[in-house]
């Protein structure tokens, strides 16, 4: 199935692209998104602890399963104000 | 209570949004945060930050925030405003204000939306 994936703040940098789209198993989690997601843009993988993931407006742990056509949002730690 | 949130690329005009103030006779204590760019940014000298948001979720997160706001204090209103784009030196690039009935849970209110702001609402800076 596959998923959209955006990239926020330096992450967009460091990938190279503002989004692509992830081609993963039925009923992956978040966690193994990231391993897809870490092959193809090696830059991000160290920040893999401090990485935020939502998907759709809201943030899901990484035991997440993924839906065909979930729109993930990966991010570094947040900053406002 | 009442929420007015807005996140834009324009300047926070502060005495605008003072003379705008609307508050019942019942309310006691108006409290508002600025939230103003510094010169020094880690250790260096800048002269701007960028801001950039994911919008909608940004807003998402802060009427959680306000959900959570309104279930622990007596909060008539919230107005809250977040700058994205360029924001120079001294300019403010947030503006908060809690009206409340006493000023314990106005100033309590204010310091709770900002610590969960910068905990889980989308925006990021970048110095320039």
């Amino acid at each position: 199935m596959n998923v959209s994936v955006q990239f926020f703040s330096y992450f967009k940098d460091l990938a190279g692209c503002p989004r692509f789209v992830a081609a993963v198993a039925p009923e992956a989690t978040i966690g193994e998104l990231l391993d897809v997601i870490y092959k193809q843009f090696p830059k991000l993988e160290p920040m893999r602890k401090s990485t935020l993931v939502a998907v759709g407006l809201e943030y899901q742990d990484r035991a997440y399963v993924l839906k065909d056509g979930d729109e993930v949002s990966l991010f570094p730690p947040v900053q406002g104000g | 209570m009442k929420r007015e949130l807005t996140i834009t690329s324009q300047a926070i005009e502060e005495a605008k949004l003072i003379a705008g103030r609307k508050m019942s006779a019942g309310m006691g204590a108006a409290v508002y945060f600025a939230g103003v760019v510094r010169e020094m940014e880690e250790g260096k000298a800048i002269s701007a930050i960028d801001y950039e948001a994911f919008k909608p979720m940004a807003e998402r997160q802060f009427h959680l925030i306000f959900d959570q706001v309104e279930k622990r204090w007596p909060i008539e209103s919230i107005r809250l405003i977040h700058r994205v784009g360029i924001v120079k030196v001294n300019e403010p690039s947030l503006w908060v204000e809690v009206i409340a009935p006493h000023r314990g849970e106005a100033f309590a209110a204010c310091q709770y939306l900002i610590d969960e702001m910068k905990r889980v609402v989308p925006i990021w800076k970048k110095s320039v």
